[in-house]
């Protein structure tokens, strides 16, 4: 039987990069094909080959054995391929059924003018909504209105609209509640059972083995393996994502814990933030784990000024603050290393220089002019400490790799010298070498004598890192755990809560601890 | 079926309440006050005589204001639309006398001088089109660029001449079809043919997707260039349609870009809902808006306001009408 | 990726950047002269101090509003409402000594302190209501206009004493060598120096660009986001408001329709001068060049016999011109390509 879809032999370069270097993919109807592999390994680049975004240099595509060629997105789309995208595709201000029919409307014969059909447009978004087993979305309200769960079915519904053979999932579940994840399986499986291919990308592990009948690796733009998922397990595919096996990821190192250092009281912020307490003592790490959307990075943003409390009282080494801006929480001492580094973290058009210098500029100055030479040397001090590879302060932050991109925002905060610094996420889309390093100077600065928050979704990382674990959910600390307490069990368990909790997400969490 | 009812019923509702919350409800309404209360104050504001005046003088604003609402909704923006306008008004009229005296027969001069700004507009706005469909250059940037030519070039073509003794039967904005003057039918049915376009054309849906999420449009395989350079040329036809409108209504052509037009077209179409953001917005609201903004500047007079405070007017009316966008969308955000 | 070349050292690479950001100043230099060259065989008067001097008498009042503007639109906004705020600043000064009373002195400062006002009202509704600046600046630009209108009234304010022309129409004699330095000029150098020095070498500045290429990184690294995009907006009232100083003391009356289109040029000055209209990159330098060479064509274009304001048609020509020079040199192949039919 031939494939449906048969890449051979693709590479795709872009200026200074090579992205993929001669890597084979092939998929049949009915099959759920999961991709996976580190960020940079070519994932994205590869979807988009496929969809028709970026043709390939070379290499041959099959679609039930035809050679085709897709220059477009519009071709791609031609020969049944559809993408849902991690940045959601869709128009805010448009209808739900607009936006399933975008680009291929049903027209209807209006005198001599073909017109769109809008109540034929309506009808038929509602059979494909229905079909879906979604009945309780309006098709005529705008997508700007509805939740995440709910505008991602809007785009699936697209993708089937079109008569999709293959539907490419780009991290499809990474900003869903836990229900939605439920609701999305689902309709993978319904998908599945209509003879659709569905590629599928993910970095949770743990749905790889739920969802996926192959699994294809890439790492540095080349192909691994491709194998049935019966016959590979967690350790195999990280084996195969990072070329060898990890071990001892997070040497958290003793310090000695001193006077509590952020103090956080009765804090709330609606809807994210609710009755929040706790203490952070110097040289402490404390992890705060907890699902996406549990209210974990809104609270560190109310600490940190981006928000605004509406009640509750933050204290800074037992001094009482009103923290209203960033800039005045960095003035107290605050380091705030956010979740999005693309977004929030950097300015990536800037030079490294000056994306590490930018929290503490004042102090190069001179007569309120900056003096460059101090700006360069200091950033040359942190390229050094923190071992950013670059070839010079003066690269633009852009060019480099997740890992050090992530080392420049941890270098920013700590020229400004904080002695509370908080981390968000600190290690995601980072390369491993790159998060040993980020979990050594953690250790390191802790030992100086800063407190340190730690937020993460990786139970590994908190359970390894931290000296105390609080847990949040719903909004709400539901739990602290000492170092000794916190275990997989535990931590997962309170994260999860037992009535509420999907299985995928329980089960998601505990693997990703198993893999440590 | 009781549910199916309850639906039907509920749908009612909400459409009924979508009119109201709508721009051009809000628009409406302030237009129905703004006329039964100034009447009230001064029965003569509403003779019907003062109403078609009303309705009549502003309408070459309202059909210019089609043109750019469907710009401004792909997430772009014309800065030249006045000047084009300046340019095209001479055109008319320059062609109107020149081909009389050229000895054409009458009707032949008439249709050309009435068509010809037309497809003047059409090749103006296909050069705006060209570089920002194409090239990539900022709308703003461009037209910018293509506003200080035209008017450069007007004065030094015309030079700021007055054009008169234009031909019998030229003065098309001056007559009367069925009781009304022509502009107002002109203005009132392109306002439903743009908004019939807009809406069950592919080309009109295609202009709300690119305004909404030009990237996402691509994606879906609409060939968002072509698009964009579509709307700008039908753009242009506005824009053509409007000066032989302007250049009509008098009989005389001052062969000047008259300042700050750009800026009263821009504003009718803001004030009419169009969000300057892209993706939002309807003909017919910024139709309401030329009308109102019209109404607001003749009532001037019959309440004892100096006209010379009617920009100022109309800055407020543009924040409120901003502002009340900003509060809509952050209650729907909330919700 | 990081892709560490050793053969090509730090400092070359420092070298090689530099030059790419000078690119669009050196170009414009380079046009500059060229045009000037060109210009000065159609007229023996143009390449005179005398005339060039008094050119820059002509572009003083653009010239002050373009340096804010500059800083506006490298942080990715815009200001179109200083046109009218100049002409507001003008009928605030006549209404406030002929009509109020006033010593002409305190008139002077009332008037830029409604300029200052005017800023500061925009930068609200930017910073603190969330208002795109765009339409923002939209409608105050019918709103101040409107003001000035409604004040006026349709009157303007004429006979000032002979001290208020000094500023505007009299020259600065450097210790009797009788040369022609416009007054101006001084206030324009001023602005130069004190406006191109914060953005060029304070944090400030520095910000400025940082909130151009991403807002959110900005101000999640603690830069003070707000305050900075409050000051540009204010700096460009006041600005606007020395300009409508300027202006008024040039022509030697007050009318409300001053200033009218002023925001067209100044933009374009400061597109001319390689500042993005997205944000994140431009100089000052660059504004001054840009500002320099339209002001010059347009003069050329003057002596050679062109009427009125059909000089603007240089204004767009250049315009165009710069943004397809900038377009091509950032992204030659790519954007050739897509000029090529079925190169889709």
């Amino acid at each position: 039987m031939t494939a449906l879809l048969e890449l051979a032999n693709i590479s795709k370069s872009f200026p200074g990069v090579k992205a993929l270097e001669d890597v084979h993919f092939s998929t049949d109807a009915g099959q759920v094909h999961a991709l996976v592999g580190e960020n940079g390994a070519g994932k994205s680049t590869l979807i988009k080959v496929i969809s028709g975004v970026h043709p390939a240099d070379s290499g041959t595509i099959q679609m039930d054995g035809k050679a085709v060629k897709f220059r477009s997105p519009h071709e791609a789309q031609a020969h049944g391929i559809a993408t849902m995208y991690q940045e959601l595709s869709l128009y805010p201000e448009l209808t739900v059924a607009e936006n399933i029919f975008m680009g291929h409307a049903p027209m209807r014969k209006a005198g001599p003018a073909q017109v769109i059909d809008w109540g034929e447009m309506n009808r038929r978004a509602e059979e494909i909504l229905h079909s879906l087993n979604i009945h309780d979305m309006d098709v005529r309200r705008k997508v700007g209105a509805l939740n995440v769960g709910n505008r991602q079915r809007v785009e699936i519904a697209k993708a089937l609209s079109l008569d999709a053979k293959v539907l490419i999932m780009d991290e499809p579940t990474a900003a869903l509640t836990e229900s939605d994840v439920a609701k999305l399986f689902e309709i993978v499986r319904l998908l599945k059972e209509r003879g659709v291919a569905v590629i599928y990308i993910s970095h949770r592990l743990i749905e790889v083995f739920q969802l996926a009948d192959k699994v294809t690796v890439l790492r540095d733009g080349k192909f691994v393996d491709s194998k049935p998922v019966s016959e590979t397990d967690e350790d195999d595919l990280i084996h195969m994502m990072v070329g060898r096996t990890i071990t001892d990821l997070f040497p958290k190192l003793p310090s000695e814990v001193g006077e509590p250092v952020l103090e956080v009281k009765g804090l709330n912020r609606h809807p994210h933030t609710e009755d929040v307490n706790f203490t952070v003592r110097s040289g402490e790490i404390v992890g705060m784990a907890g699902l996406v959307g549990s209210g974990r990075s809104e609270t560190a943003q109310v600490i940190f000024g981006i928000l605004q409390p509406d009640s509750g009282e933050v204290l800074l080494q037992g001094q009482k603050v009103h923290i209203k801006s960033p800039t005045q929480a960095m003035k107290l001492g605050i380091a705030y290393v956010p979740e999005d580094r693309g977004t929030q973290g950097l300015v990536r058009e800037m030079k490294i220089r000056e994306n590490l210098s930018m929290a503490v500029l004042d102090t190069f100055t001179r007569f309120g002019f900056v003096i460059k030479r101090n700006e360069r040397k200091s950033g040359e001090e942190l390229i050094e400490q923190l071992n950013i590879m670059a070839t010079s302060g003066e690269q633009v932050v852009n060019k480099l790799s997740g890992g050090n991109q992530q080392k420049v925002v941890v270098g920013k905060w700590l020229a400004s010298k904080p002695k509370m610094l908080i981390v968000d996420e600190p290690t995601r889309g980072v390369d491993v070498g790159a998060k040993a390093e980020i979990h050594r100077l953690m250790s390191e600065l802790a030992q100086q004598g800063l407190g340190i928050l730690m937020i993460s979704s990786e139970l590994p990382e908190v359970l390894g890192m931290s000296d105390r674990v609080l847990v949040m959910r719903n909004s709400r600390l539901v739990g602290e755990f000492s170092r000794a307490e916190a275990t997989q069990q535990n931590v997962g368990a309170a994260m999860m809560s037992d009535q509420i909790a999907t299985a995928a997400e329980a089960v998601a969490a505990v693997a990703q601890g198993d893999d440590a | 079926m009781t549910a199916a009812a309850g639906v039907q019923h509920n749908r009612y509702w909400t459409n009924t309440k979508r009119l109201f919350g709508s721009q051009e409800g809000i628009l409406l309404l302030l237009l129905m006050l703004l006329i039964i209360g100034v009447g009230l104050y001064n029965p003569r504001f509403t003779t019907e005589r003062n109403l078609t005046d009303i309705f009549n003088a502003n309408a070459y604003i309202a059909v210019a204001a089609i043109g750019i609402s469907m710009v401004i909704i792909t997430g772009n923006i014309d800065i030249s639309v006045g000047a084009a306008i300046g340019v095209l008004v001479a055109l008319s009229g320059t062609l109107a006398v020149e081909l009389t005296a050229a000895g054409l027969p009458g009707p032949i001069v008439l249709l050309a001088a009435w068509i010809a700004p037309l497809f003047g507009g059409m090749l103006i706005s296909a050069i705006n089109g060209l570089f920002v469909a194409y090239l990539n250059i900022p709308a703003i940037v461009v037209t910018l660029g293509t506003f200080s030519i035209l008017k450069g070039g007007l004065i030094l073509i015309a030079g700021g001449s007055t054009i008169s003794a234009l031909p019998d039967g030229y003065s098309l904005a001056q007559q009367d079809l069925l009781g009304l003057p022509v502009p107002i039918w002109v203005m009132a049915v392109l306002t439903l043919v743009a908004f019939a376009w807009m809406r069950w054309s592919r080309t009109g849906r295609s202009q709300f997707a690119i305004g909404g999420n030009a990237e996402a449009a691509r994606l879906s395989g609409i060939d968002t260039r072509r698009q964009l350079m579509v709307t700008f040329i039908v753009a242009g036809m506005f824009y053509g349609i409007a000066a032989v409108m302007f250049a009509t209504q008098y009989n005389t052509i001052q062969t000047v870009v008259t300042p700050g037009l750009e800026l009263q077209v821009i504003t009718a179409s803001v004030v009419g809902g169009v969000s300057i953001l892209g993706g939002i917005g309807t003909v017919i609201g910024s139709t309401l808006a030329a009308i109102l903004i019209r109404t607001i500047g003749a009532a001037l007079v019959f309440v004892d306001i100096s006209p010379f405070w009617l920009r100022a007017i109309l800055g407020v009316l543009i924040l409120v009408t901003v502002l009340a966008d900003v509060v809509r969308r952050r209650r729907q955000e909330r919700m | 990726m990081t892709t560490a070349n050793p053969a090509r050292n730090g400092s070359e690479f420092s070298v090689r950047l530099q030059g790419i950001l000078l690119r669009q100043e050196t170009i414009l230099f380079f046009i500059l002269i060229g045009g000037v060259f060109l210009m000065s065989f159609q007229s023996d008067v143009f390449l005179t101090p005398e005339n060039l001097l008094n050119q820059g008498r002509l572009a003083a009042e653009i010239a002050l509003i373009a340096l804010p503007m500059t800083l506006i639109i490298i942080t990715g906004g815009i200001d179109l409402s200083v046109g009218s705020i100049v002409g507001l600043t003008a009928i605030m000064l006549g209404v406030a000594w002929h009509n109020w009373g006033l010593p002409l002195e305190v008139a002077i400062v009332v008037a830029l302190l409604v300029a200052t006002a005017c800023g500061a009202f925009n930068a609200f509704f930017i910073t603190r209501v969330g208002l795109p600046p765009l339409i923002t600046t939209l409608a105050t630009l019918a709103l101040f206009r409107g003001l000035a209108e409604g004040i006026a009234q349709a009157r303007s304010v004429s006979g000032y004493p002979e001290w208020f022309y000094i500023l505007g129409q009299k020259d600065f004699d450097f210790f009797g060598t009788a040369t022609v330095f416009p007054n101006q000029l001084f206030m324009v150098i001023i602005g130069i120096i004190a406006i191109g020095a914060a953005l060029a070498w304070t944090p400030f500045g520095r910000s400025l660009y940082a909130i151009g290429n991403n807002e959110t990184g900005a101000r999640f690294s603690g830069m003070p986001v707000r305050r900075n995009k409050f000051v540009i907006y204010t700096l460009s009232g006041f600005m606007s408001g020395l300009a409508g100083w300027v202006f008024v003391s040039r022509v030697s009356t007050t009318r409300s329709d001053m200033g009218n289109g002023f925001e067209l040029t100044a933009i374009t000055a400061v597109v001319v001068g390689g500042t993005s209209i997205f944000g994140g990159s431009g100089t000052i330098v660059g504004t001054v060049l840009g500002l320099t060479l339209i002001q010059l064509m347009k003069n050329g274009l003057a002596l050679s016999g062109a009427k009125g304001d059909s000089t603007t048609i240089v204004v767009g020509l250049v315009l165009i011109g710069a943004v397809l020079l900038n377009t091509f040199i950032s992204n030659p192949p790519a954007r050739l390509k897509r000029l090529l039919p079925g190169q889709d």
